[in-house]
């Protein structure tokens, strides 16, 4: 827990840091009233390096999002394995904090209050605390709205602050689940690239969720593709456009057409 | 706008003025014309004038002079025991209940049940028990308050949204704290509304438990005041029971409102 997220260049190389997250051969069935299961996720094998931005994408019911809860411990998987670290982990942890789509900010605390509340219970003075808390406070932007309550701030705020709230807790690996699919496409833009800057800046492993083929493309060092019934792993895309990306050239169009037949 | 909001601000606190200026108007309109016999109902400045008596008055200057102070000190003093009685069991229990389903499924039913069972019935039993006075006072605002802050704190414990409990969850927080610093603040509004109400119903209840012969009270004031024929006392206990009441639920709301960001920061 007392590692920290080190600053890395731009001189990344996802390729040879060491794995962070292991999947292996992970399955989830519901049971169903009639009989028999609904399979949901299918045999999913997959490794997260450190500092990689994994995006993904598939389509609703392909099972993403039940991936990313049993990745975060809340809920288990019916076969298979999850390792963090070498370590198999099957609780919520700090080590492994999500972002989700839904507001998950305590109503009763403000700005402040909520990126304060992982903090407090760690072996950390209050001064360093605080300092902490000004630090990702004005990390995420939003250093005038500190004492507000998120039901005073828009949308895009309040998911800055979800962001803040775990990034301050230095996780291992960075959940998020389709947490900008609820704004509106200017307020998903600002929060694409606020996201990239906390990346290129703190350089934490993340595991982004998304059905949007254009944010896994503009996002992504590698985009897994899911197919539903059962959710599996369809294909495991490289995208190396140089960063920072642009949304209007060539290469970036010809990675999402080509991403967007695959699935159909 | 501005001026707007001020008037419109100003109508919501003359608002709940208007019911009680209406009827004391109408009350006074009509026992000056002497449509309804005194016996009946008492003109309001004997009411006054009897209200004067019983708070200012030494004792000794007429019926009821001077007893009001400690017929507040008794009733509140039962009062508060009895709710306070229902608060320790009744949010922990609510709490635990709103969570754990066995817990829920061992009290759910009982407690439903014996809500249904109006608080006079147990006056009798209460009375064998524990005598005339203070404990079959006690046990009967305890016993109602229970109820309404049982159900809202299992009602807000339940109905508090997962997702804030897995937030907690994968911040690291345990059991214990995740039950302080989640748990009980996002049901606050639930467990405002149960302790609101059962402050109310623990002053309905303190009256009964108070109409058996206990010797002094709001309550005692008021049954023997009855036997006397002195009507215009039992108007002038009725008034300040409600007003003590309306104290009471305004002194809470803003008890919990000092003490819980939650209490204050949610609507």
């Amino acid at each position: 827990m007392t590692t920290r997220l080190r600053i890395v260049g731009t001189g990344r190389k996802p390729e040879v840091a060491p794995v962070v997250l292991e999947i292996q051969r992970l399955s989830k069935r519901f049971g169903t009233h009639g009989s028999g299961d609904a399979g949901v996720l299918k045999e999913i094998s997959m490794k997260a390096r450190r500092g990689e931005m994994i995006c993904i994408l598939g389509r609703s019911g392909c099972g993403k999002s039940t991936l990313l809860k049993i990745l975060a411990g809340f809920m288990p998987p019916s076969s298979g394995l999850v390792r963090l670290n070498g370590n198999p982990v099957s609780r919520p942890g700090p080590d492994r904090c999500v972002v989700f789509q839904e507001d998950a900010l305590f109503p009763w605390l403000t700005v402040r209050e909520n990126i304060a509340f992982g903090l407090k219970g760690r072996k950390m003075d209050r001064g360093e605390q605080q300092r902490e808390v000004d630090r990702f406070v004005s990390l995420v932007g939003l250093t005038d709205y500190g004492d507000y309550l998120p039901q005073e701030i828009s949308g895009g705020m309040k998911q800055r602050v979800s962001l803040a709230r775990v990034l301050i807790l230095q996780p291992e690996v960075l959940l998020m689940d389709e947490p900008f699919a609820a704004l509106d496409a200017q307020t998903r833009e600002e929060m694409q690239n606020l996201l990239l800057y906390l990346w290129e800046k703190l350089s934490h492993t993340v595991l982004f969720v998304t059905h949007d083929v254009n944010e896994a493309v503009l996002l992504a060092d590698r985009i897994i593709l899911f197919e539903k019934e059962p959710g599996r792993i369809k294909k495991d895309i490289k995208i190396s456009l140089p960063r920072p990306r642009e949304k209007s050239t060539e290469g970036y169009f010809a990675h999402c057409r080509s991403i967007t037949s695959e699935i159909r | 706008m501005n001026r707007l909001n001020s008037t419109s601000g100003r109508l919501n606190r003359l608002l709940p003025w208007f019911l009680p200026v209406v009827s004391f108007l109408s009350w006074f309109a009509v026992s000056e014309s002497g449509m309804v016999p005194t016996y009946l109902l008492p003109h309001p400045k004997d009411v006054l004038a009897a209200a004067s008596t019983y708070i200012f008055s030494e004792a000794g200057q007429g019926s009821h002079a001077g007893r009001f102070f400690e017929d507040l000190t008794a009733s509140t003093i039962r009062v508060m025991s009895g709710f306070g009685l229902a608060v320790v069991v009744g949010i922990p229990l609510g709490i635990v209940s709103g969570r754990v389903a066995l817990v829920n499924g061992m009290l759910g039913m009982t407690v439903n049940a014996l809500r249904a069972v109006p608080g006079i019935s147990w006056l009798p039993l209460a009375m064998v028990w524990f005598g005339i006075g203070l404990k079959t006072t006690v046990f009967l605002v305890a016993l109602a308050a229970f109820f309404p802050i049982y159900l809202n704190a299992e009602a807000g414990a339940r109905q508090v949204s997962p997702i804030l409990l897995q937030a907690g969850a994968m911040m690291g927080v345990n059991r214990l704290r995740g039950t302080f610093a989640i748990l009980i603040p996002a049901a606050m509004p639930h467990i405002i509304t149960g302790l609101r109400l059962g402050m109310g119903i623990s002053w309905a209840y303190l009256v009964l438990g108070e109409l058996t012969g206990v010797s002094n009270g709001l309550g005692a004031v008021i049954m023997d005041a009855r036997m006397l024929g002195r009507i215009d006392i039992i108007v002038v206990g009725i008034i300040l029971i409600a007003l003590i009441g309306r104290l009471c639920d305004l002194g809470l709301h803003q008890l919990l409102r000092l003490s819980f960001k939650s209490a204050r920061r949610m609507p």
